[in-house]
């Protein structure tokens, strides 16, 4: 299927909790929920497009990365897996095939850890959740921002605006990507900070889906060791060969390697 | 006029090419730097330092926190005021203050700022920042997203154990405690003078204004640099329908005194340019952690203080100027005011400009900075107080009250302190 005839659908759905949050939905088949990296969600992917070929694809934005509004009331792990699970509910994909990257990925897995009916599978890509004092990993915010970018993704334009300020823009228009910029910064730190560990590893052990764990090769923020300590604590994990040529967030330097995972991964091929 | 004595209680030997060969002054600054019995000297002299300014007729005497800081050794300025309470008459004591959302759980704050308090016979201003990124979120580890949220509430739990007369339970977001019931409490009633240390967030100034709080800007950069940030407070001000008492509001400026023009740049020189730039050497991005920065103050496009000294620091890093900070010479730095240096007079002029400009009542004048040696720095405080100070300090005391100043036990009724005992 090409990209043209891709129909995407992004709406705003309310959650039992009453916060409401930007879904997009796009092509036809089983449903495969799809959790955004740290650059938030301002649009379908690459890697989304490809799957919505033989998949229906459902992205929603989590709060504070792009057109979902930021929640203050955010504050604590409890508080984001309570909002992940109202949030999965609302937009359909609770039961369903998972792929979730980075801090997404470990709130995914902190909610099968108190909900195992979250997924039926889980493709991780990058999750953030442990600490190795011997491999820490570099501390991304200690970084100039110029260099976080690159630490996230080589495809730096896939970053869309964590990337930079977008050609042609002035006045308030420049102000809003911004703030949007800085805001979805915030919120991805506010879940690492000032390390990952919120005790992921004593709770991994009731995950009882079939997880798969993907890596990029170039990975410095996570980096690609951290996947054997995921896989020894994880029930039914499979762990697989990195990427190669993908920083961080793999799913957007290597969408088509990424889309194969998860198709793998659906049909029991991983 | 209220004329403070600052200390930032700044390391004194950081290495010649200190710039060139780390990274920071801050948060990951060599340990191996620190020797401690350098320390140890250091303290002994600055609050020698400290006291004689309060001997000498300084109306207050300020110390401050930083964390994991060469250029500032107070963990704990709580410390050092209790040392102070002790070795000091009249002068207030300003703690400038403490980081309230460091502390777990913030009623200890209370608690020790009563017990100073108490020590100084009411001799307190209590100072509540919201503290730097750099102490407060790389040092301490606090979320940045969370930070300011925990300081307001670690702020009203301080206030309301200074106003109640009962115990009370306290069901915050961040700190719950069953009994809330501080002992000792505060002489001054309902409590000490609130001051609120900015490095130029708006929402800082903003809650000041709408508090009746002291802001306090704390710019390294001078009155000139500092006029965009108080016309911001004195707006807001305006806007809410206060009158603009120059007593609610703070500057910090750094004075170089002497007998003549040109031994006061010849004596001033070295510290001035050990400070900008080794005690100002930061690595930008301990400036600017996603989330410190609130949304209002991004779309404002407002920079912190810190983050312009790291910028600034970091431009510097290019320059090929002997002793430049930012690509600025000594003379640039006194031509842009960031220090302050002159005769008697000239030094009152430009101060007489500082607070009139900027419309400031609290003058904290840091007569040590740098690596100034105790020597200097006893010359620099003597000659302040005694010809500088009679001609600053009458200014706006006819227009306006100041309403945010201590308010001392009677002298009849205070213990006389451990200096005046070894006097008599």
């Amino acid at each position: 299927m090409s990209d043209q005839a891709i129909v995407v659908e992004q709406r705003v759905v309310a959650t039992s909790g009453g916060a409401t949050v930007t879904v997009f939905e796009l092509g036809s088949g089983p449903i495969l929920g799809v959790l955004h990296g740290m650059a938030g969600l301002d649009s379908p992917t690459t890697a989304m497009l490809d799957l919505a070929a033989d998949h229906r694809v459902i992205a929603p934005c989590l709060p504070g990365f792009g057109p979902t509004p930021d929640d203050p009331s955010l504050r604590s792990i409890h508080d984001w897996v309570v909002a992940l699970s109202e949030i999965s509910d609302a937009v359909g994909i609770t039961g369903a095939a998972w792929l979730a990257s980075s801090s997404s990925a470990m709130l995914a897995l902190e909610l099968a850890a108190i909900r195992p009916e979250a997924f039926a599978s889980l493709v991780a890509v990058g999750p953030t959740g442990l600490w190795e004092a011997d491999d820490p990993g570099v501390d991304l915010y200690s970084l100039p921002l110029g260099e976080q970018a690159n630490l996230l993704a080589h495809d730096t334009e896939a970053l869309g605006v964590l990337a930079g300020d977008p050609d042609g823009l002035d006045g308030d228009d420049l102000i809003e990507v911004g703030v949007s910029r800085y805001l979805r910064r915030r919120t991805a730190a506010s879940l690492v900070w000032p390390l990952p560990d919120h005790g992921l590893a004593g709770r991994l052990h009731r995950v009882s889906a079939p997880v798969a764990l993907a890596w990029g090769a170039d990975d410095l923020l996570v980096p690609p060791s951290y996947g054997e300590r995921f896989a020894g604590l994880l029930p039914a994990a499979t762990l697989l060969s990195p990427i190669t040529g993908a920083a961080h967030l793999a799913e957007l330097d290597s969408p088509t390697e990424v889309a194969t995972i998860v198709r793998q991964a659906a049909g029991g091929g991983s | 006029m209220k004329a403070l004595w600052f200390h930032l209680m700044p390391y004194p030997e950081l290495p010649e090419g200190f710039r060139d060969d780390h990274r920071s002054v801050w948060v990951d600054i060599d340990p191996t730097l620190y020797d401690p019995v350098v320390g140890h000297r250091a303290y002994h002299d600055y609050l020698d330092e400290l006291e004689h300014a309060a001997a000498c007729g300084f109306d207050g005497i300020c110390v401050n926190e930083h964390h994991s800081n060469a250029y500032g050794l107070m963990p704990s300025p709580n410390l050092m005021a209790s040392a102070l309470a002790r070795s000091t008459e009249d002068a207030a004591i300003v703690v400038m203050g403490n980081s309230l959302a460091l502390y777990n759980p913030p009623i200890r704050v209370a608690e020790e700022m009563a017990m100073i308090d108490g020590l100084s016979g009411g001799r307190l201003v209590a100072g509540f920042p919201v503290g730097t990124p750099m102490d407060t979120c790389f040092a301490y580890g606090m979320n940045p997203a969370t930070l300011r949220e925990r300081y307001h509430e670690a702020h009203d739990l301080i206030m309301r154990a200074w106003a109640a007369d009962e115990p009370f339970a306290f069901n915050g977001t961040y700190t719950k405690l069953r009994y809330v019931n501080p002992w000792p409490r505060p002489i001054q009633r309902p409590h000490p003078p609130i001051w609120i240390p900015g490095g130029g967030s708006v929402e800082t100034w903003e809650w000041c204004a709408e508090m009746d709080y002291v802001y306090s800007y704390l710019s390294y950069f001078g009155y000139k640099a500092g006029q965009a940030t108080m016309k911001g407070f004195w707006d807001r001000m305006a806007a809410l329908g206060r009158e603009p008492n120059p007593f609610q509001a703070g500057f910090i400026q750094f004075v170089g005194v002497a007998d003549t023009e040109a031994e006061a740049r010849r004596l001033y020189r070295e510290p001035a340019e050990y400070f900008f730039n080794r005690c100002l050497h930061l690595y930008p991005p301990f400036a600017d952690p996603p989330g410190y920065r609130t949304e209002a103050t991004v779309r404002a496009g407002v920079e912190g203080m810190v983050k312009q000294a790291a910028d600034r620091a970091k431009a510097a890093a290019g320059s090929s100027k002997p002793g430049a900070f930012g690509g600025l010479s000594f003379d640039e730095m006194i031509d842009r005011g960031y220090v302050v240096i002159g005769t008697p007079t000239t030094v009152a002029e430009q101060l007489t400009e500082v607070a009139t400009s900027l419309n400031v009542g609290n003058l904290m004048l840091l007569c040590q900075f740098g690596n100034m040696d105790r020597d200097l720095t006893m010359f620099n405080t003597d000659l302040m107080a005694r010809e500088v100070l009679p001609e600053i300090r009458g200014l706006f005391e006819d227009e306006w009250e100041h309403r945010w100043w201590i308010k001392p036990m009677p002298v009849d009724q205070r213990r006389p302190s451990r200096r005046a005992e070894v006097v008599q």
